[in-house]
């Protein structure tokens, strides 16, 4: 079959970047808008835009009932939902289904079943892919002891009902057992009103390593290479790249062919993302978890394959025959780096900076792309993500690649609204970055401690 | 005043959004917000403390970087709603229905009168249907969308001339 209408179910950036990539293949395209998106890039490119609903998303982007209405309504065979809002939502791969609309990402029980946590690490367990090592739940210092040995140190005590770096505490060797458990234990029962813990090695240094995979929806599988997504701030990425040179090759290979293994053991359909910690130090890798949809960094891939991977999921969506690529004709060449830009202030505890913005000045030049939904005058609307766009180049190698983003760093200008290219400007062009010697906890611990110790001095 | 946090700054643009209101103008020492329902706006009124410590939304009076944006036409002319009629809009985005079941006859006809509790419509959304009420008392003027099309959000449904 093929997709002759699609309907995009999200906004900003990805949106442009789905009507952009469907128009190429002549598919015509309806744009989802919420009310403060009515005057946005996506609803003026897109042959056709349709109101679903009032500014918040509760009520129009994450309205599952009334974008599949729409849908339909507008004679779409196709819903494209992007990433975040209702991309790893079952529950709308399921509503697509019943009113024969195809669904542009994977089945609806895989998406339910990686979507689960538990679950996608138990499958992954079976395709012969650990897990960081761990314990269950540890009711005392002495337990928790039994189990830092069998672990190894160092290991981290965890809130069982936690989250978001609270009642964390790490215990170097087994003196330390004991103080780091009522620490840990005391915090978490303060924080969430439940002291459980469980422990896990820690990884001191750890990159956030992840494998872009597509497969046909019958067990056929292949990959693009990986991404080393490493730094970050409160686990959202601020910078990606590929190739993540710093993996050796035999690790790479075993990498690659772990994440096709596991997503084509589920008869895996469309494109996707197996996410890594890599434990640099040891030489070894563990799952984290499986994105069933386009990802935000996939332009990186996109650069050092040619391969369009929203395109793809088009194809691969039709059943086009042919759409999935042979793994042999897959190479990875150059290197890629993105940044992502977003509306918020970085000397400000990164406070959401909405407004509009007077002039957009985006880097241009070779090698520079540039995704972004902006233009001169938009208004950035308050109710959403505050990315406004990505800024991704590519080199011969990550050299050259890390010296053609300073200078579009620099060529950048955005006039009338905060954002946080000054920090991106910082990260791109410290010593760490360029040397590659950095992990997931750099940008937080060494960093950014730096960058607002620098800016109280100015003042 | 203390100067307002993100939280209230959204809550005021939520309400804002939410309102019939046209523009709204707050300032303080240092703070300023202005808020319009006009794509074209240029602006508050000027004001001769140009100079907002926030970033958002100053220099808007002043800039001439500012272009009118390019509004593409909509696929298909929308009515619009004309001085001192009321408009009855769609509360969500579904499929129309002038009618309670098909063949029945329809909930209201140009030339009737209503009262604000006459129902003039359903919407349905995945066989959902909400029924939509007059909102005013008044005579239909006019029906602005047939039987069974989709309407979006907020797309205006019937025009009552109110009594």
């Amino acid at each position: 079959m093929t997709i002759k209408r699609v309907f995009i179910a999200n906004r900003g950036e990805i949106a442009v970047r789905i009507i952009r990539a469907a128009h190429a293949l002549g598919i015509e395209t309806v744009q989802g808008v919420s009310l403060a998106d009515k005057d946005s890039m996506a609803s003026k490119i897109a042959d056709r835009a349709v109101v679903i609903g009032p500014a918040p998303s509760r009520d129009s982007y994450l309205h599952v009932n009334t974008i599949v209405h729409a849908a339909k309504a507008t004679g779409c065979d196709a819903l494209h939902p992007g990433y975040g809002f209702l991309s790893e939502r079952a529950e709308l791969a399921r509503a697509c289904e019943k009113e024969g609309i195809v669904f542009v990402g994977p089945q609806a029980q895989v998406i339910e079943d990686l979507g689960d946590k538990l679950r996608a690490r138990e499958l992954a367990e079976k395709s012969g892919i650990s897990s960081v090592p761990g314990s269950g739940h540890v009711e005392s210092p002495a337990a928790a002891l039994v189990a830092a040995t069998k672990i190894g140190f160092p290991v981290v005590m965890k809130a069982s009902a936690g989250g978001g770096g609270r009642g964390m505490f790490v215990a170097r060797n087994r003196d330390t057992i004991e103080e780091s458990f009522e620490r840990a234990s005391g915090e978490a029962l303060e924080a969430f009103g439940d002291g459980t813990l469980y422990l896990e090695r820690y990884i001191e240094n750890a990159r956030h390593v992840e494998v872009q995979i597509a497969g046909d929806g019958r067990g056929n599988a292949v990959h693009f290479g990986e991404r080393d997504c490493s730094v970050q701030r409160r686990y959202q990425k601020v910078v990606e790249e590929a190739p993540c040179v710093l993996m050796s090759n035999v690790l790479r290979k075993r990498l690659h062919k772990a994440a096709v293994k596991l997503v084509s053991s589920l008869n895996y359909s469309n494109v996707g993302t197996v996410e890594f910690l890599f434990d640099v130090e040891c030489d070894e890798f563990y799952f984290i978890e499986v994105n069933t949809r386009i990802q935000v960094e996939h332009p990186v891939t996109e650069q050092v394959t040619g391969y369009d991977l929203v395109q793809m999921q088009f194809r691969l969506a039709a059943g086009e025959k042919g759409a999935l690529p042979l793994q042999g004709a897959i190479s990875i060449s150059r290197h890629a780096i993105e940044c992502r830009l977003n509306a918020e202030d970085p000397y400000n505890k990164f406070m959401p900076s909405p407004g509009r913005i007077n002039k957009w000045g985006p880097a241009k030049g070779a090698g520079v792309r540039v995704d972004s939904h902006c233009y001169d005058n938009y208004l950035v609307p308050p109710f959403y993500d505050s990315m406004i766009g990505k800024i991704v180049v590519t080199g011969n190698d990550r050299l050259s690649a890390v010296r053609r983003l300073q200078v579009s760093l620099d060529d950048f200008h955005i006039e009338g609204l905060v954002s946080n290219l000054p920090l991106l400007r910082e990260i791109i062009a410290h010593r760490d970055f360029e040397n590659n010697s950095f992990h997931t906890r750099w940008l937080e611990q060494d960093l950014l401690p730096a960058f607002e110790s620098a800016k109280k001095e100015k003042e | 005043m203390a100067k307002p946090t993100s939280d209230d700054i959204k809550t005021l643009i939520e309400q804002f959004d939410q309102s019939d209101w046209k523009e709204v103008h707050v300032k303080t020492d240092d703070f300023e917000l202005y808020l319009s329902d006009n794509p074209n706006s240029v602006g508050p009124p000027a004001s001769n403390t140009a100079q907002s410590s926030v970033p958002v939304y100053q220099n808007v009076e002043s800039s001439s970087a500012i272009r009118t944006p390019e509004v593409t036409p909509p696929a298909v002319a929308k009515p619009v709603l004309t001085e001192g009629m009321s408009g009855v809009t769609a509360p969500n985005l579904g499929t129309f229905y002038s009618a309670p079941k098909p063949g029945a006859p329809p909930y209201v006809e140009v030339g009737q009168s209503v009262t604000a509790e006459t129902e003039v419509c359903l919407i349905e959304v995945m066989k959902l249907f909400t029924p939509v009420k007059a909102g005013v008392s008044g005579v239909i003027k006019e029906i602005c969308v047939s039987d069974g099309q989709m309407v979006e959000y907020q797309e205006l449904l019937v025009v009552i001339e109110p009594s």
